[in-house]
């Protein structure tokens, strides 16, 4: 989709509104971030940590409030056909429903309720259930999964104890235990108020109808406390490889490593992810090239980025071959020699086109679209900033990545998880 | 507490869900070479294009299990040994992508690319199926890499339930038992030579090229022709399919997974093919036990009993025929109590379903098609899997209209004449140690224990 014209409206409370207008499908998105996740968690350094609680209190919201029973949110979503989740990170925490475009005053209303009467409706029986369910979430996606712990870890390494990023949304077991109803409504009240949170609609919607909608629905909500500012994210540089072998039992060895990068929202995080997706973004990549298809040290290998805005963004390195230590040794020699003769200019112009493509699909479909645009608002303050994400990519030149790649990618500065196959 | 909004309005009555149909599209034939069907989807911009082979691993040649697979994985090196990273670079740089894999039923190649780009991205898959090298040295690598991956996904306690699954459900030796991408013994034995007769064998008069996208001033048809128009067969056929239905149970087996903290559930049980007319009335039966959050499966298991992040139930397609399958993964502890829950579940749709819950699930398959279907490839891909299961390029949108004409009475019936209770394949991936006792104090018959 070619950029839209936006069409934005601040209610009295504080929730911003975004409104875009497609008439591709006769469908409507409605997608809202509020502006808390894992990294506004306590994490111990005051005494009490209760990690996994903005991703528990995620589940709850999906259990009724003041004038919707438990269970009814999913049920009328349901039945109309709708498209419906939540996720948490670390640093938001969306709630989206793609809704055909006769129910989108219904998705609004239901968000509302939920966004204004949460803790109403919030029960031991609920949180404890919930609690469960989270902890077998925990389970099936990391504890029982052969790497499964390894982003975990890996975060563990990068940053120091109690830092708001060295724990990842999903929690510990012990904290997801200790947590309680007071926890939550704490919770509640301390984040989920209107002015931390961008409303964001896409569709085959008129826009001041849709905005007079988000007003009928969200305008008689209290505006709330102003959420406190999030703890610092910096962390200082590594300063060498920090690696943890891992003793767990894994279908193959593998090597796995951290980089942090620039944070979001600057010019050089651009340039150090398109340099990251040169270095290992798919099968056309250097470290898939020399470590699978020439040497053979590797039968997979993958190369991906994490923005994140208030902390380094990650970038992530996973390879599975049978000498882990041969692995990290192929890694530095192709860190090294990116960081002395750069990109190519075909490199540069293939992750350029790759950042445009990456746009097009973001933006092609109304839930994509939606998400983007509280993303770009809840983060930078403009919606219409998700539009010139390709321009930013194209505005790279290749001596900024080379310099990217000796700043961000050098050898020998990385957290690192060796898992030795222990058959 | 805040329990009121001021002001806040009464729930709102939604109107009636705007019409909307699955797109159509024009049907063409190059010469000697695929069918082709041209979609036009006005406002994506980033297009899509499905090739389709009859060559999936339900053709293999006896004893080359793997070799449908292998042969789409080698078709990505390119024209030339170990050009894989050039070809991956030709198409990066105009924005673009291509993939390969076979199941079952088809070898099936996925282009996509901007639509300002489809010309030269379908000359670069021509050159491709035109003259792939498939290489010796390239393909003795990708079988090791196929190797490391069966481990991989042999791990992975959900797709080693599904491999157990079918290996039970279906007749030992018949191919639909045996694993779509090979075992490790069929794979291991596979060759340069093995993958270059595979592909000759595929015949293009066989295949459908779907093409999907904004195509307003694309000459489609023509980049389709000049594209395939000159690919052609250049050795006997392949076999045909291996069509041997599934079995009933009962059954109840355990993959040993020691230390698991959970334990993987599959049931499962043969039904008729998409072409049969119960085909859309089963997916309603599915969703009403495991289609979303108040299914009955995830009602009981996960919203009141705790037991499970969440179950699912559905329909596997295949060419020949489909498989009911109901699947979760549940704490190890509760496991015996979770197998006796869906069970119970699973047999209380012939105890009848509500007007509204079948309303509701109707609904919830119907009305979400729009959101399902709003990118060229999922369009592009849909079509191209109903030529490929011979249904016709009106399928998808003759299967949305069934569905809106499925009643509770012929869920319950078709439920009750398909899916029998008392002939139900369970598969545990789990910790034997710990789940066989009470899975045998259930009463559901002996269990049998294999190795993880």
């Amino acid at each position: 989709m070619a950029e839209q014209p936006l069409h934005e409206h601040t209610l009295g409370n504080g929730l911003r509104v975004v409104v875009c207008e497609d008439h591709v499908v006769p469908l409507a998105a409605v997608n809202i971030w509020y502006g808390v996740g894992s990294r506004h968690e306590q994490t111990g350094v005051d005494g009490k940590s209760r990690t996994g609680l903005a991703h528990l209190f995620e589940h709850l919201m999906f259990q009724g409030s003041a004038n919707v029973a438990e269970g009814e949110h999913a049920a009328l979503m349901e039945s109309a056909g709708a498209t419906f989740n939540a996720s948490t990170s670390f640093e938001r925490t969306n709630y989206y429903e793609t809704v055909p475009v006769s129910h989108l005053e219904l998705a609004l209303w239901l968000e509302a309720d939920r966004m204004g009467t949460l803790p109403a409706a919030l029960t031991q029986e609920n949180l404890d259930n919930q609690r469960d369910v989270v902890k077998n979430e925990r389970r099936q996606r990391y504890d029982n999964q052969p790497y499964g712990t390894a982003f975990e870890r890996l975060c563990r390494l990068t940053f120091p104890p109690g830092h708001p990023y060295a724990h990842t949304p999903i929690g510990s077991m012990e904290d997801l235990n200790a947590t309680t109803i007071e926890d939550c409504v704490e919770f509640f009240r301390t984040w989920y108020a209107p002015g931390n949170a961008v409303l964001s609609i896409v569709g085959d919607v008129d826009p001041q109808a849709a905005i007079a909608m988000a007003e009928r629905c969200f305008g008689g909500i209290p505006a709330g406390p102003a959420a406190p500012p999030a703890r610092p994210g910096e962390v200082a540089p590594l300063a060498g490889v920090i690696l943890e072998e891992v003793d767990e039992e894994v279908p193959s060895p593998a090597y796995f490593a951290m980089l942090p990068l620039p944070p979001d929202g600057g010019h050089a995080i651009e340039a150090a992810e398109l340099a990251a997706e040169i270095l290992g973004g798919g099968s056309g990549s250097r470290l898939y090239d020399r470590m699978v298809r020439r040497d053979q040290i590797a039968t997979e290998v993958w190369t991906g980025v994490t923005r994140l805005v208030g902390g380094p963004s990650l970038a992530i390195v996973e390879a599975i071959g049978p000498d882990p230590a041969k692995i990290a040794e192929v890694l530095d020699e192709e860190l090294a020699a990116f960081a002395a003769d750069g990109p190519t200019e075909d490199e540069t112009a293939r992750a350029t086109a790759q950042a445009e493509r990456g746009l097009l699909e973001r933006t092609e479909t109304v839930t994509g679209l939606a998400n983007a645009l509280s993303a770009n608002a809840t983060q930078f303050d403009d919606p219409a900033r998700v539009f010139t994400s390709a321009a930013r990519a194209a505005a790279v030149t290749g001596a900024e990545i080379k310099d990217a790649a000796r700043r961000w990618l050098a050898p020998g500065t990385r957290t690192a998880l060796s898992y030795g196959g222990a058959k | 507490m805040t329990t009121l909004i001021p002001d806040f309005p009464a729930r709102p009555v939604p109107g009636p869900i705007p019409p909307w149909a699955f797109p159509t599209g024009t049907e063409g034939q190059i010469p000697g070479g695929p069918a082709t069907l041209r979609c036009d989807l006005p406002g994506r911009r980033l297009a899509a294009v499905r090739l389709v082979l009859d060559a999936g691993a339900g053709r293999e040649p006896d004893g080359l299990d793997g070799v449908a697979t292998l042969t789409s994985r080698a078709l990505l090196e390119g024209t030339e040994p170990g050009g894989g990273t050039r070809l991956a670079a030709h198409f990066e740089r105009i924005g673009a992508s291509l993939h390969a894999f076979a199941d079952l039923t088809a070898l099936r190649v996925w282009l996509d690319a901007p639509v300002t780009r489809l010309g030269e991205a379908l000359e670069l898959l021509a050159e491709v199926l035109g003259g792939p090298a498939l290489a010796d040295s390239d393909v003795r690598r990708l079988v090791r890499e196929r190797l490391e991956e069966i481990a991989q996904e042999d791990a992975d306690p959900g797709s080693r339930a599904m491999r157990e699954l079918r290996a039970r459900l279906f007749p030992d030796h018949s191919r639909p038992a045996r694993p779509t991408g090979g075992s490790p013994d069929s794979v291991e034995r596979l060759t340069g030579a093995d993958v270059r007769a595979f592909f000759a064998a595929a015949s293009p008069a066989e295949a459908t090229a779907v093409i999907a996208g904004d195509l307003t001033g694309v000459a489609a048809e023509d980049l389709l022709t000049s594209a395939f128009g000159g690919w052609r067969t250049t050795a006997a056929p392949l076999p045909a399919p291996d069509t041997t239905p599934p079995t009933p149970g009962p059954r109840l087996v355990v993959v040993d997974r020691p230390g698991s903290v959970q334990s993987y559930l599959a049931i499962g049980h043969g039904v008729p093919g998409r072409a049969h007319p119960d085909w859309p009335t089963l997916t309603v039966a599915c969703h009403v036990l495991g289609g979303g959050l108040t299914s009955r499966l995830n009602a009981l298991l996960r919203e009141e009993k705790g037991y499970t992040y969440g179950m699912r139930a559905g329909l596997l397609r295949m060419r020949h025929c489909g498989v009911f399958i109901a699947q979760g993964a549940v704490h190890t502890e509760v496991t015996a109590d979770a197998v006796t829950d869906a069970l119970g579940a699973l047999r209380s749709v012939l105890d009848g379903v509500g007007d509204g819950e079948c309303r509701a699930s109707v609904s919830a398959l119907a009305d979400r098609a729009p959101a399902d279907y709003e990118t060229s490839r999922a369009v592009a891909s849909e079509l191209a899997d109903a030529a490929a299961s011979g249904l016709g390029v009106d399928y998808p949108r003759r299967y949305l209209d069934e569905l809106r004409a499925v009643t509770p009475e012929r869920i319950v019936r078709a439920y009750a004449e398909h899916v029998s209770q008392d002939a139900l394949t369970v598969v545990v991936v789990g910790d034997a140690g710990k789940i066989r006792g009470p899975l045998e104090d259930l009463g559901q018959g002996s269990v049998t224990v294999v190795e993880g």
